[in-house]
């Protein structure tokens, strides 16, 4: 059993997956999952104890609001943190996100540092 | 039998030498005179040709095979000696002995019975795709501080396939150059 | 910083959205533009968008400015704020193309300040088209009384959905349904298609209530004009329904009478309660267990589908190749153990060795053809942007045509595919700009004023015909004849010996062109030549034939795939060749009493047709042999027919062919190499350059 910390990545664009993961997985004290899609979080986040969510909105299926609003409100999951990853100039996506519990959010596109900056600091590294 | 042990001397992968292990031994390196504090020397190749030793770039290198089958290429230009098949990937192995005027035409390869024991290809990694090239035996890592190079007299050589001239231990090393060399 | 992993992931994905983006919107425009799918135009929004954020995070401006402002007009047109019309259709098709062209330069390390300036212009009218919307008046969502928490996670587009659906006066319902984890996704498809042809499924929320641990509930927040009853009988086990707001459910008009509902209850008694849940599908009324059963692709193309480098592929091909070559060798030392003289024990494990090759034998033909399907994609990804591309021209002309595409399905190897896109645009513009008529002078011909191009592929055994036909003016061979003569293509003489089919073939010489306008749509200069040299490089064929008054056919011919072909091995001075099977017609054993020489040139006469005879070792200057019998190779493309004498004749095989590097790239009448059992290199013949190399010099027999 890996002691690392893991982390999931929820994002449809394969190429931002692999941009956020290559970020986040900087830290080495960071095990990162992916999943593509909202559907494909709901099937992850049973199978592992994560310590931290990073989200997109803008997905097929279930939208990155509909994902968090999910966290948040189950019992198992809500006091995981959780950040949005947005694209400029939607603000109200969001503003959505904050609003439903979202811990931080992250503008595409983002800086590998800052973000690796913010897990550190949720994940206590 | 010996039809047999033909087959399996054949069918064993006889590995090739790896560049890296040169850079171990690196027997001409070992015994560094006169290097500049401020200055790290390059790493370069040394090789024969028809008593000549030249050299290039260490990087310049992919790995050192030994000459084993040859197909001709009909209609190629004259510098091809012909096609290797290194491992699935099909390259071109080139003379550049005539380049250099160190012979009067390229020679024939078929096998590697058709070359000396020594004889060595030199798979040197090209833009226009990695290229092999047919040496006489391999010496192999000398350093050269590049500060120190002179540039090729023009003794009726082509200087054109050549980058230039170091010393070490009173030993001259002819740069080739590659690129002009192939071309 | 970028990863380079995710630098070439973002070329595949960008190249893959845009091309996803041109379907969808050839799909909008063949459905209407009236009522035009919602989802549709939401996935070519979304595509605008990812395209955006993706090269954005790349640093390529350029690109993520215009998918941006492409982004905004699209986003008023699916918020309803923007009317969707030809003419913004047009120019949503002309981004996709910029897109295109920007993406290839940017692969390509390239920048260039034309391309940045039209990119820019088109930049400007997609700001003017999205400007130009009206506006929302006051929100009717305000007035449905939604709870705003259910609100709170919809998106300014679903919110536009919901709007939509309280417009026209539909309601509004909240379908729960609890599903196991397990397989919660495919039965939520499941779900989803059986409600679409009922009404629009707006949302889909995870509930944060769920029953245990084991299970999850969805709810589908669901507009539909049918009755509450109605929606029931069809809910599939699990889900139940109810109205979304108090207000919805205190208008609607009241309950249906039993009488109405009954024959659906009848139906579903009479198969229903005693199967098994599982077998609950088929036990739908039965208008809908065509719609339940009918596969949600959308849901299943995401995880249904891989992405695989091409050189993957080659490296795995590769190493299928070495595998081979193990196991020839394997099998020769078998046979080398089991003829051994000697102890026995020798020939039993030679015995051994034998049945082993064997099940490997297998094992690797299994493989090779999984490779092989993987590298397979469907000509359909070429044919849609050609069509997109035909119908723009074809606007921008003063012609009627009819573009009809068919056998986009055919599968070809995902090299040869790619490939194939310029050489088709350069035919289809030529029958567009050359080919076809104006409707007037057709109508003066008393053929119907719209013409049509066809763009038809299948599949042939090993090959594939792809064919570019129009039903124009055809070509006329005087003209022909003249230009040839004109630019010292032939003499007056040769062409007075040739059929006409031999004439029609004179366009593909290099240096021919029939008309010296070059016009605004195939112009550019690029002759039919040069279409030729493409197919060749695939190993593909060209011809051409053409009635006067009827119009011109162009038929391709095309292998599979490149990646392996099947050959002829033959024997020079020594020396062994393989010569693609596709490309010989007989072998034949010719007498050297039998050589005759027309002009000092060796023919032999095949089935009463006198055809040149050319020896291989001559061509490639070694030495020859004096022999009384030739093995004669007799190979042909399109009409011309080409005798090669060779010493021996190996066998067929199949063979992996490898292209030549760089530097060896260009040498006349070699394509490629290949191996055979004993790691030696073995060139591949280029029947096709040799063919016109030999006939057009014909090596003078001395």
């Amino acid at each position: 059993m890996s002691t690392r910390r893991k982390v999931l990545i929820v994002e449809d664009s394969g190429a931002t997956r692999e941009l956020l993961r290559a970020a986040v997985e900087s830290l080495i004290e960071v095990e990162v999952h992916t999943a593509v899609s909202g559907f494909d979080a709901l099937k992850v986040l049973p199978r592992h104890r994560f310590e931290l969510i990073i989200t997109d909105i803008n997905m097929p299926d279930i939208n990155g609001l509909e994902l968090i609003n999910f966290v948040k409100k189950n019992p198992h999951y809500k006091d995981t943190p959780l950040f949005v990853v947005t694209t400029e100039g939607r603000e109200q996506d969001r503003d959505r996100g904050l609003q439903l519990g979202a811990d931080e959010y992250v503008v595409k596109p983002f800086v590998p540092e800052q973000l690796c900056e913010l897990v550190r600091r949720y994940l206590k590294l | 039998m010996s039809q047999f042990a033909e087959l399996l001397d054949r069918f064993f992968y006889r590995p090739d030498e790896a560049v890296g292990s040169f850079l171990e031994q690196a027997p001409i390196s070992d015994r560094i005179a006169e290097a500049l504090p401020d200055e790290t020397p390059e790493e370069f190749l040394a090789f024969v040709l028809e008593g000549e030793t030249y050299a290039v770039p260490i990087g310049a290198v992919r790995e050192i095979l030994k000459v084993t089958d040859v197909t001709e290429i009909p209609r190629a230009r004259k510098n091809i000696i012909g096609l290797i098949n290194v491992r699935g990937e099909m390259l071109p192995l080139f003379d550049v002995k005539v380049r250099l005027r160190l012979a009067e035409v390229p020679p024939v390869v078929l096998t590697g019975k058709d070359v000396g024991r020594a004889a060595r290809i030199l798979l040197l990694k090209d833009l226009e795709g990695d290229a092999g090239v047919l040496v006489d035996r391999v010496e192999g890592v000398v350093k050269l501080q590049l500060s120190r190079l002179e540039e090729a007299p023009g003794l009726g050589i082509d200087r054109n396939a050549i980058a230039g001239l170091g010393h070490r231990d009173g030993q001259l090393f002819i740069l080739l150059d590659v690129e002009q060399a192939l071309s | 910083m970028v990863a380079p992993r995710a630098l070439s992931e973002f070329i595949a994905e960008a190249n893959e959205i845009l091309e996803a983006l041109g379907r969808e919107l050839l799909a909008l425009e063949e459905s209407g533009l009236e009522q035009a799918d919602p989802d549709r135009l939401n996935a070519v929004f979304r595509a605008a968008h990812s395209l955006k954020g993706l090269s954005a995070m790349f640093g390529l401006e350029s690109i993520s400015r215009l998918a941006h402002h492409a982004e905004d007009l699209l986003d008023a047109l699916r918020l309803g704020k923007a009317p969707l019309d030809q003419a913004l259709l047009d120019l949503l098709g002309q981004v996709v193309d910029m897109l295109q062209e920007m993406l290839g330069e940017a692969s390509r390390g390239e920048d260039s300040t034309e391309l940045k300036e039209r990119s820019e212009m088109l930049a400007g009218e997609l700001q003017q088209l999205a400007s130009g919307g009206g506006q929302d008046t006051a929100d009717v969502l305000d007035q449905v009384g939604i709870d705003p928490q259910v609100r709170a996670v919809f998106t300014e587009y679903e919110e536009h959905r919901l709007r939509e659906n309280v417009k026209k006066g539909v309601g509004l319902w909240k379908v729960r349904a609890v599903f196991s984890l397990e397989d919660f996704d495919t039965r939520l498809a499941t779900l989803n298609a059986s409600l679409k042809p009922l009404g629009e499924v707006i949302s889909t929320l995870p509930s944060s209530q769920p029953g245990d641990d084991s299970s999850i509930a969805f709810d589908l927040i669901f507009g539909s004009s049918k009755e509450k009853a109605e929606l029931e009988g069809r809910l599939l086990e699990g889900a139940t329904l109810a109205p979304l707001t108090d207000k919805m459910f205190s208008t609607p008009p009241p309950p249906p009478p039993q009488r109405k509902k009954a024959p659906l209850w009848d139906d579903k008694s009479i198969s229903g309660p005693a199967l098994s849940p599982l077998a609950s599908f088929t036990s739908t009324p039965s208008g809908l267990s065509r719609l339940a059963t009918t596969p949600e692709p959308s849901l299943r193309s995401l995880t249904n589908t891989v992405r695989v480098d091409i050189g993957r592929l080659d490296g795995l091909m590769n190493s299928i190749g070495e595998l081979l070559l193990i196991r020839s060798n394997i099998e020769k030392l078998s046979d080398a153990a089991r003829q051994a003289s000697g102890p026995a024990l020798p020939k039993l494990w030679g015995q051994e060795l034998q049945r082993e090759v064997r099940a490997l034998e297998r094992r690797l033909d299994e493989l090779q053809k999984g490779v092989l399907d993987v590298r397979m994609v469907p000509l359909g990804q070429v044919f849609d942007k050609l069509a997109r591309l035909m119908r723009r021209l074809v606007r921008e002309s003063s012609k009627d045509v009819v573009f009809d595409v068919s056998g986009g399905d055919v599968e070809l190897d995902k090299l040869i595919v790619e490939e194939l896109s310029d050489p088709l645009m350069h035919l289809l513009r030529n029958a567009l700009d050359h080919g076809v008529e104006r409707p007037e002078a057709r109508t003066r011909q008393g053929k119907p004023p719209r013409a049509t191009i066809g763009l038809v592929a299948k599949q042939q055994g090993n090959h594939v015909i792809i064919e570019v036909r129009d039903d124009g003016a055809g070509i006329d061979e005087a003209r022909v004849r003249e230009v040839a003569v004109d630019r010292g293509l032939v003499t007056r003489e040769q062409t007075e010996e040739m059929e006409r089919r031999e004439l029609l073939n004179l366009v593909f010489q290099p240096g021919f062109s029939t008309r010296r306008d070059v016009s605004e749509l195939s112009g550019r200069g690029v002759g039919l030549d040069v279409v030729k040299t493409n197919l060749q490089r695939l190993s593909g064929l060209i011809d051409i034939s053409s009635r006067r008054g009827e119009g011109t056919t162009f038929t391709l011919t095309l292998p599979l795939t490149l990646a392996i072909i099947r050959a002829l091995m033959v024997k020079v001075s020594g020396r062994t060749y393989a010569i693609p099977l596709n490309a010989v017609l007989e072998i034949v054993a010719v007498k050297d009493e039998q050589l005759r020489t027309i002009e000092k040139r060796e023919v032999i006469e095949v089935r009463g047709q006198t055809t040149p005879f050319i020896r291989l070792a001559r061509v490639f200057g070694l030495p020859e042999e004096k022999r009384p019998v030739h093995s004669v190779v007799l190979v042909g493309l399109a009409q011309q027919r080409l005798g090669l004498a060779v010493d021996e004749l190996l066998g067929q095989q199949d063979i992996v062919t490898k292209p030549l590097s760089g530097r060896l790239r260009g040498i006349p009448g070699v394509s490629g190499a290949t191996e055979l059992g004993d790691r030696r290199a073995v060139l591949v013949l280029d029947i096709g350059a040799l063919m016109e190399e030999l006939l057009r010099t014909q090596v003078a027999a001395s």
